[in-house]
């Protein structure tokens, strides 16, 4: 217990709170002294809370040590690079450490750790949802500032939202500890940034949950005004979580993007990289530029309600439709942020798991960029009903069913890649063929969306609802699974439990199509998003009843999945060779890996998945004389 | 080619590709008032901010290749750094785009009625400051540490004269105009906002970028650089660069496209 209160994490924390007062102190003051009001609901003023928030996540940072190096370099003091970890076990987990592979665990426990808090609301409004009319969320409730149905806003606005983040974070967890091993490096080509990627998450989850208890907030994840520039206080934090979170997005993506470009292994060509790298590529370049948008947006907003810079206040001259391009030219290019690494890790695990070849590499590397580029122009899909000029619509309706083209072009080549291969089911296979089967379905559901007929009838109906949990489970979620599942043994030297992983598998997925065509379903037959109660005449209780009780099947198999994770840590089976058989070059080594990954560095002598040719190997240790190989 | 030879060439490329920007500033300024060009003004505009890229950000040793394999060796990790600042420019360029389309939307063809002299004076200012970083950073490339610290400090001092101007000068007497930051005035609208809001933007740039200056000012005080070693001294230049880039269209965008909508 004492070694987690010397621990980075906790004293971030500490100084996270006392930033926050700080922050908070000082607009308090400056209102005291100007004559304006310094007290409201929740204790402090808006502006007290924000600028709060915002001093105390800088805090959190400078305060847990992962700043220390740079303020060092702008004082002219001289660091050394670590050659030891200095913690062992758990502890190493709560520190700061310069270890990709420290940071990409770091990343994924905190991603899980938001997928069950978003998951849990998703529970308690599912359960509201499960009859018409209300049931315990009612107007008589009172809880955080609250009644019933506000919460219910709040809890389903902070699922979307939360689920994101932690997608986003996922996202950074898959890539950072695979990318730098998959192109033969010791690390990345940033180690300090990459930490500060990492630990900007903490204080921006935390502010961003914060708004639970700042009386919520209405308007879904989407945050549009007019409606966010009234709602409560929480509001900000959701806005000043997501920017704190979009700095974590940013300098990671960059940091990808240069140690891919620069610290590949002797003889690694663009096209000898392993596949899930260019992936990794793709989703950098996207994450690293469009974000700046959402950032932008937010901003604005938090202008408009602080100073009353009436961006998107039709009344003072601004214009709300304003806001959804800024924020859709972000967020639509932030799903393909949220599937292309996932897609990657079908791309990557399939050949391991049907002992043949990738069929058309070079197509579906140059899928990942394609979609990764196609993604930015079609943001205004999410805008047909928005009341901006009609004629937009078509541009944006033909850019959108054209993005589905190099999707297809993965999807043909995994259909070819499995045609004839001899196939094992190995947990982390299953969830893989689960992707591409979800996704499939996300996929199918995609071009009504795009059509502009359909589309008008459909927006903002659960069909959108049951369409996108299809791709995010598709592109991210069950391919997340997978990747922990397969390499689980590279991080631990032990193997998750196969039966409870079959069992979270079987368990989770039946379940999933019950709860997305249960959703596309009651669209159809008029259920509406966002809203906490729905008319009995609709007929659809028996279908929300049916969703709410997968939902919570979903739920019991990530428990399922968590305990498995947990235990194996120290208790699973021993596994520290080539587990799956694996061509890739981390596989080439002992598990758990060591420090800076390769004792001897590697050197690409053949293809990446030429499984099945003899005398074909994809990589090999250098030769021992060459150079100055590390220490 | 001697030494200094190398130097003196190169310094007076600079004062040359100075006199190019003075030039199309002052280019710029007449179209605007006597034109009122649109895409002139953008043309030019991107013929200043071509200058500046390669002349003083030097963008093109983005291209220079690794002579040594070595990837912990100095040549090596500026390469990488270098990439990485670059990249990090790129990103936030994003930020100032979206400004742009931000501007665009709301004003459309209309734009602030503001001080012009007040305009061109805080430009010109940027731009020799910027003039006077290209000195410094060349005088570090060839060792010359007391002409990198006084360039420096000269970049310094117009730096915080630009924002000073800004937003001790501009801002009062915008306000004073009636220009307001909330979207209240029924004349102007959304006009004030998105002044403050781009201007704002750029001076907190302005004013990371004189931290950043301050940083490798001290640094160089203390003997950390030499010709060969300086990294943080042309990542600071190429960051300073890029703050008067943005403004090289802020500049046109907020005091030269659209007509004047006067507060009153």
């Amino acid at each position: 217990m004492k070694k987690f209160f010397t621990s980075a994490l906790f004293k971030g924390l500490v100084w996270q709170v006392i930033g926050f007062f700080i922050g908070a102190g000082l607009v308090t003051g400056i209102r005291a002294l100007m004559g304006l009001s310094t007290t409201d609901t929740f204790f402090f003023t808006e502006p007290a809370w924000v600028l709060g928030a915002f001093f105390g996540a800088i805090s959190f940072l400078v305060g847990c040590g992962v700043t220390d190096d740079w303020i060092k370099w702008a004082r002219g003091i001289e660091t050394h690079d670590e050659h030891e970890e200095h913690w062992t076990g758990w502890e190493k987990y709560v520190n700061v450490s310069l270890d990709h592979k420290v940071i990409g665990i770091q990343y994924t426990l905190i991603s899980l750790a938001l997928i069950a808090i978003g998951g849990t609301f998703a529970l308690i409004f599912r359960a509201e949802l499960a009859a018409s009319q209300l049931q315990f969320l009612t107007t008589e409730f009172q809880i955080f500032g609250q009644n019933g149905p506000q919460l219910y806003n709040t809890l389903m606005s902070l699922h979307g939202i939360v689920m994101i983040i932690s997608i986003l974070l996922g996202v950074s967890g898959i890539i950072n500890y695979a990318v730098p091993l998959l192109i033969g490096a010791a690390d990345m080509s940033f180690p300090r940034l990459n930490a500060f990627s990492y630990w900007i998450a903490v204080p921006a989850a935390i502010t961003l949950i914060s708004s639970l208890f700042l009386g919520g907030f209405d308007t879904g994840w989407t945050g549009y005004p007019p409606l966010s520039a009234r709602a409560p206080v929480g509001m900000q934090m959701f806005f000043m979580g997501v920017f704190i979170a979009g700095w974590s997005s940013i300098l990671g993506a960059l940091n990808v993007v240069v140690t891919v470009l620069r610290m590949r292994a002797k003889g690694m060509t663009a096209m000898k990289m392993p596949i899930f790298v260019w992936a990794g590529l793709a989703t950098s370049i996207i994450a690293m530029t469009a974000t700046q948008f959402i950032g932008l947006a937010f901003q604005l907003v938090m202008f408009q309600r602080l100073f009353d810079m009436g961006f998107f206040d039709p009344s003072k001259g601004g214009n709300p439709v304003l806001f959804q391009h800024l924020f859709w030219f972000y967020s639509h290019p932030a799903v393909y942020v949220f599937i292309l690494p996932g897609l990657g890790v079908i791309s990557e695990l399939l050949p391991v798991f049907v002992r043949k070849p990738l069929y058309g590499y070079r197509w579906i590397a140059m899928s990942s960029i394609g979609i990764a580029l196609v993604g930015f122009v079609v943001w205004a899909h999410h805008m047909f009903t928005s009341g901006m000029n009609e004629y937009l619509r078509v541009p944006f309706m033909y850019s959108t069913l054209l993005v589905s083209v190099p999707t297809g072009v993965k999807f043909f080549s995994w259909v070819a890649t499995m045609w004839k291969g001899k196939i094992s089911t190995p947990t982390p296979m299953l969830f893989v063929l689960g992707a591409i089967v979800v996704f499939l379905m996300g996929g199918l559901s995609g071009p009504p969306h795009a059509t502009v007929s359909t589309d008008l009838h459909l927006h903002d109906t659960y069909f959108v609802v049951g369409h996108f949990h299809d791709t995010i489970f598709g592109g991210f979620v069950f391919p997340f699974f997978a990747a922990i599942y397969y390499w689980f043994p590279k991080a631990t030297g032990r193997r998750m439990n196969e039966f409870w992983g079959k069992v979270h598998f079987w368990l989770m997925t039946p379940s999933f199509f019950v709860v997305t065509f249960g959703m596309m379903y009651v669209g159809l037959l008029g259920m509406r998003r966002r809203i906490a109660d729905y008319d009995p005449a609709l007929g659809i209780d028996t279908s929300q009843l049916i969703i709410t009780i997968a939902a919570f099947c979903i739920a019991l198999s990530v428990l399922i999945f968590f305990i498995n994770f947990f235990y194996s840590i120290k208790n699973g089976e021993k596994a520290e060779g080539n587990v799956w058989e694996s061509r890739s070059p981390e596989w080439q080594v002992p598990s758990p890996m060591s420090l800076h990954n390769y004792p001897t560095p590697i050197e690409v002598v053949g293809e990446p998945y030429d499984y099945g040719l003899k005398d074909a190997p994809y990589t090999r240790f250098a030769p021992a004389s060459k150079g100055k190989g590390k220490h | 080619m001697s030494h200094s030879q190398n130097k003196s060439a190169a310094l007076m490329q600079g004062v040359i590709i100075f006199v190019y920007l003075t030039v199309l500033t002052i280019l710029e300024y007449y179209v605007a008032v006597l034109f009122d060009a649109v895409p002139l003004l953008i043309i030019v505009a991107i013929a200043k901010a071509a200058l500046v890229l390669y002349y003083f950000m030097h963008i093109y040793k983005l291209n220079e290749t690794d002579h040594d394999e070595n990837p912990d060796s100095y040549a090596f990790k500026t390469i990488t750094n270098r990439l990485g600042l670059w990249l990090f420019l790129l990103s936030d360029s994003f930020v100032f785009a979206g400004l742009l389309v931000m501007r665009s939307n709301l004003l459309g063809l209309t734009r602030p009625e503001l001080n012009q002299a007040l305009g061109l004076g805080v430009t010109a200012v940027l731009l020799i400051s910027s003039f006077f970083m290209n000195r410094g950073e060349l005088q570090m490339a060839h060792g010359d540490v007391k002409g990198f610290m006084r360039n420096t400090a000269i970049t310094f001092i117009l730096g915080l004269g630009f924002l000073l101007g800004v937003v001790l000068l501009e801002w009062q007497i915008a306000a004073h105009e009636g220009l307001t930051a909330d979207f209240g005035n029924p004349v102007t609208g959304p006009v004030g906002g998105v002044f403050y809001m781009m201007t704002g933007m750029h001076a907190f740039h302005v004013f990371t970028g004189l931290i950043f200056l301050a940083v490798v000012w001290n640094n160089a005080r203390k003997g950390l650089y030499t010709a060969e070693k300086h990294w943080g001294v042309e990542a600071a230049a190429v960051y300073w660069h890029f703050v008067d880039l943005v403004w090289i269209f802020f500049y046109p965008a907020l005091y030269l496209i659209g007509t004047a909508v006067a507060a009153h």
